[in-house]
């Protein structure tokens, strides 16, 4: 038998080796000593006895290794460990719940903003990519430079559609769209203003797949009055009825037959048609010429054919169709050469279909599109933000090290492996960034209607596909193990005996590349937020610039047509008010999105078959009150008035038109001309008409001011026509609404009032630019914020670092305000270089962003200098927060207890 | 002697049958019983039993008790119901896995 001694031995010895685990640890003590007597019983000696059992266990490496195993084979019910680490993690989180609060709510800011732009973008780039032949179909785009001006745009001429489907093999079906604005819809007493209304070939259903609900998609436009409505349009006019067969009445005389009925276009549509009209009905699609442009025209290629062949064939149709027609126009001897060589440019190409939403603003877009570039920027600002957010992460956790270290160095002398604190770390990274991720989703379905807002869209979270939960997860994991790997690998690599005997001081020492991050943080943010400053004052110059005209104060009565033959004495009732001070008819307005025309006009006496005397100038029909009511200023000459009954062969021509006539002798009393209509809408050559210059007017702005001013001319229109703008004095824009309502009631019962503000429209002519601005408004707004809550957690664990240090300088006399700058200015420093770095930045940014524009506001040092000072100035009150805090800490409490 | 590399599957079925059939053992006095019972064929190594043990009380199939001896700790393995309950189980698909071994390498089994 073992004496005491014996076994006393045998537990010091293989405490020595190192068996020290609770539970194991007494189980092979007397698992040994049994042995031991076993081999004693045989006469052996007690030492050697005890080495030879040793020998069978493989001495110290084989006692630990069953140490190991046996500790590890206790630990590996999945469940029980995932349950500690989860506890473990919680309590953690809870302990620190100030970083915790720092890091769940920086991540899940970045994450709700990620989330939200990844829907957009998402949104973005499916455009059109619903219809099955999206691949195959081409939109027809034309470049012509002639007499002056230079277009990009959509329009086609009316014969370049069935051209296309009969010479082309390429082409199996084309077809044409036709705008002409608004209708009054009506099915018997009430008519409804319907702005989605469009002329189109009866191939539409062939080429754009769109359901069709009712009746048969082959026939359904192919005669004339016939029309197909959106089941919306079907809904509202027809409730609970058959619409099929039915008719509408537009603009109260055109008769029409509903000839089917399609599912309403989704929303990533770059059209969003309601009322398609067949084009048969209309004489102006069959003409037959190329010298006109005003179909928007699609082509659905066969499957297999090269669009980029099919556009290296449209010279010769231009050789062969179109210059035959514009030589007989232009009197001479045309050719291709002859037209190109004098400066002019005649060019048509293909849009793939999918290519419109992102890539496209042509002249003729039915709808404002977007642009890519800003999908990119988006894409980026949203990458950025994320960043900072898990910059934030990075930094806490590094920096916090000295603090785990301890923890680290406990936990691996009480036995734990160095795996179990990985997982450890990692469980608590990826439970936060779980947090994170479930309140980011429930932040961006809170913002998703501010942003939609915001963007003009119709985003909605889809809660409804199980993916989105697979993703949710997959996010989480993956943005957590982002975060926590490097932390992890960090913290579970400490030896415990150097950060017990704290040896290991780390914290702010390793402080390169957290300065770093620190810095990138705010060289992003005062990126954006000079951006945001430049964007503004941009959109404020365009408010405020002086645009020639007086876009406020002024009431445009849309439909005014609807009077029908009381639109004079609707005008003048109204004007007997005397609430209005002056009112014009027209449709011409210095606004884009009216009406425009324009012809080629020469000083009269010249040779109008020189091109060069030929000016492309927009030709605008108005009547006598229309400068007073615009408050346009004539810089020469007079305005049209009821005085001189020779004013109806009178023109007011703009500076831009002074130039470009170079008018020689006296301008007042030239006269200018060109061809009169030949009565189907083409110029006779015989026929001259001629206006004499009787003023000059003061440029205006009359499309947005990313374009130049061009020629203008004004003349009195023989029947007026058009919406009727009213000037009026009074503050009380309600009064001025009633009294017109009431009037147009009178006059034109059951007719649809609408009305808009030329000031209100002006501004949706930079609409694309106000959201941008607030967009971008929102996206520093939250950088900056982020970013400040990184460094005011980073400032706190400072001061904490700091106590001892602060408490002693406390004690020798330094002041309150000298610790606060103390511990504000490292960081200060960072934020200064963030400056210096980020302004050069925007700088380029914004000379990229303002290069589209021909007026543009300056963008001065103070701009910079205000972004700079602004970042400054709220990191420098986030800093001082904690620092304040810190420094007014009594030193007593801080230097007593250790 | 037999090979540990064979014995890594049946371990946790050589204890379980074995606590069956004698009720409370410790650690050592179950090498002892298995070596007696392979005459001396299969010694159980320190380094797969205690692991296993561990697992199995982990896994809620065994218990123990510790009996103070003097100096010493002994602890003595019971099984627990759901443990015995599991045995029978366990044993009979051993030996039809031996019976498919049989018919794999092609031998006779008595």
């Amino acid at each position: 038998m073992l004496t005491d001694d014996h076994i006393s031995y045998i537990i010091k010895d293989l405490n020595y080796r190192g068996i020290v685990a609770e539970g194991i640890q007494d189980e092979l003590v007397d698992h040994i000593c049994s042995a031991v007597e076993t081999e004693m019983a045989s006469g052996v000696r007690f030492i050697d006895a005890y080495h030879k059992i040793l020998k069978s266990f493989g001495h110290t490496a084989g006692l630990r290794e069953t140490q190991k195993q046996t500790i590890r084979s206790e630990n590996s019910k999945p469940k029980d460990m995932l349950k500690n680490y989860f506890t473990v993690a919680l309590r953690n989180l809870r302990k620190h719940s100030f970083y915790s609060f720092i890091n769940v709510a920086g991540l899940s800011i970045g994450l709700a903003i990620c989330f939200i732009i990844i829907l957009f973008v998402i949104n973005e780039i499916s455009y059109d990519k619903h219809f099955t032949n999206a691949d195959r179909i081409y939109r027809v785009k034309s470049e012509i430079k002639f007499g002056g001006n230079h277009y990009n745009m959509l329009y086609a001429p009316p014969v370049m559609a069935n051209t296309l489907a009969s010479e082309y093999p390429e082409v199996e079906a084309a077809i044409r769209f036709r705008e002409r604005g608004s209708y009054l819809v009506k099915r018997s007493v009430e008519n409804i203003k319907e702005d989605h209304v469009i002329w189109t070939d009866k191939d539409f259903f062939k080429v754009f797949s769109v359901p069709v609900l009712a009746g048969n998609p082959e026939t359904a436009l192919a005669e004339p009055n016939s029309i197909a409505i959106s089941e919306a349009i079907a809904n509202k006019y027809f409730p609970n009825e058959n619409a099929l067969g039915q008719t509408l009445i537009l603009d109260n005389k055109e008769n029409m037959k509903i000839t089917a009925i399609y599912k309403t276009l989704p929303a990533n549509t770059h059209f969003h048609f309601d009322i398609l009209i067949a084009l048969e009905g209309l004489e102006e699609a069959k003409r037959p010429v190329w010298y006109s442009n005003n179909f928007q025209t699609y082509i659905l290629l066969r499957p297999g054919a090269d669009a980029k062949q099919l556009e290296s064939k449209f010279p010769d149709l231009i050789v062969k169709h179109v210059m035959p027609q514009m030589a007989e126009l232009l009197g001479n001897d045309l050719t291709l050469e002859k037209f190109i060589a004098s400066g002019n440019k005649i060019e048509y190409a293909l849009q793939p279909l999918p290519d419109i939403h992102l890539k496209s603003s042509l002249q003729g877009e039915f709808e404002p599109n977007f642009d890519i570039a800003y999908v990119y920027l988006f894409v980026a600002v949203a990458l950025f933000i994320l960043i900072i957010a898990c910059i934030n992460f990075m930094n806490l956790s590094t920096a916090r090290s000295a603090n785990r270290a301890k923890e680290v160095g406990i936990r691996k002398v009480m036995g734990s492996f160095r795996s179990h604190l990985m997982r450890q770390f990692l469980t608590e990274s990826i439970l936060l960034s779980f947090i994170s991720i479930v309140l980011a989703v429930i932040t961006a379905w809170l913002l998703l209607p501010f942003f939609n807002e915001l963007s003009a869209r119709t985003l909605t979270i889809p809660f409804e596909q199980p993916s989105l939960y697979g993703i949710i997860i997959l996010a989480a994991l993956l943005v957590g193990l982002l975060a926590g790997i490097y932390p992890s690998f960090f913290l579970s690599a400490f030896k415990p005996v150097s950060v017990l005997k704290g040896h290991v001081a780390l914290g702010m020492k390793s402080g390169f590349i957290r300065s770093a991050l620190v810095v990138f943080q705010f060289t992003i943010s005062i990126f954006l937020v000079i951006g945001t400053l430049a964007v503004n004052r941009q959109l404020n110059y365009i408010q405020n610039k002086k645009l020639g005209f007086n876009k406020d104060q002024v009431i445009v009565i849309d439909d005014a047509y609807a009077l029908g033959t009381n639109r004079i004495p609707f005008k003048e009732e109204i004007m007997r008010s005397g609430k209005m001070e002056h009112a014009t008819m027209t449709g011409f307005l210095p606004v884009s999105g009216t009406w425009r025309s324009d012809n080629p006009w020469w000083v009269e006496g010249r040779d109008p078959g020189i091109q060069e005397n030929m000016v492309s100038i927009q030709n605008w029909r108005v009547d006598y009150d229309y400068i007073n009511t615009m408050g346009m200023n004539m810089k020469e000459g007079r305005g049209f008035s009821l005085d001189f009954p020779s004013d109806s062969s009178a023109v007011i021509i703009n500076e831009a038109a002074l130039k470009a006539f170079n008018f020689t002798g006296e301008v007042i009393g030239s006269k200018i001309a060109t061809f009169g209509d030949s009565g189907n809408g083409e110029p006779d050559r015989n026929k001259q008409i001629s206006l004499t210059v009787v003023g000059i007017v003061e440029n205006f702005h009359f499309e947005s001011l990313k374009q130049n001013v061009g020629p203008l001319m004004m003349e009195l229109s023989k029947r007026p026509e058009g919406p009727i703008s009213f000037r009026f004095q009074s503050q009380n824009t309600q009064e001025v609404i009633q009294l017109i309502e009431s009037k147009w009631k009178e006059m034109a019962p059951g007719q649809p009032f609408t009305y808009y503000f030329l000031d209100d429209r002006f501004g949706t002519m930079y609409a694309a630019e106000t959201r941008l601005g607030r967009i971008f408004a929102v996206f520093s707004v939250l950088a900056v914020l982020i970013a400040c809550l990184g460094l005011f957690a980073l400032t706190s664990f400072t001061a904490e670092q700091r106590t001892k240090e602060i408490g002693i300088r406390k004690v020798l006399g330094a002041s309150i305000s000298s610790i606060v700058v103390l511990l504000s200015k490292e960081l200060g420093k960072l934020v200064l270089i963030a400056f210096v770095l980020a302004a050069p930045l925007a700088w380029f940014g914004i000379d990229w962003w303002l290069k589209d524009y021909t007026y543009k506001t300056e963008i001065g040092v103070g701009l910079y200098l205000l972004a700079g000072i602004a970042a400054l100035l709220i990191a420098w009150l986030t800093m001082s927060f904690q620092s304040f805090k810190a420094a007014s800490n009594d030193p007593v409490k801080s230097l007593r207890s250790e | 002697m037999h090979s540990p590399e064979l014995l890594k599957g049946t371990l946790q079925t050589i204890l379980l049958k074995v606590l069956k059939d004698h009720g409370k053992m410790y650690g050592y006095e179950i090498t002892q019983r298995v070596k007696e019972l392979s005459d001396g064929r299969i010694l159980l190594t320190e380094g797969a039993l205690y692991p296993s043990l561990h697992k199995l009380e982990a896994e809620g199939l065994l218990k123990t008790e510790t009996v103070m001896m003097g100096k010493r700790v002994r602890k003595y393995y019971t099984l627990t119901p759901v443990g015995k309950s599991l045995v029978k189980e366990r044993v009979s698909e051993f030996v039809d896995f031996i019976r498919t071994m049989g018919n794999v390498l092609q031998v006779e089994l008595n």
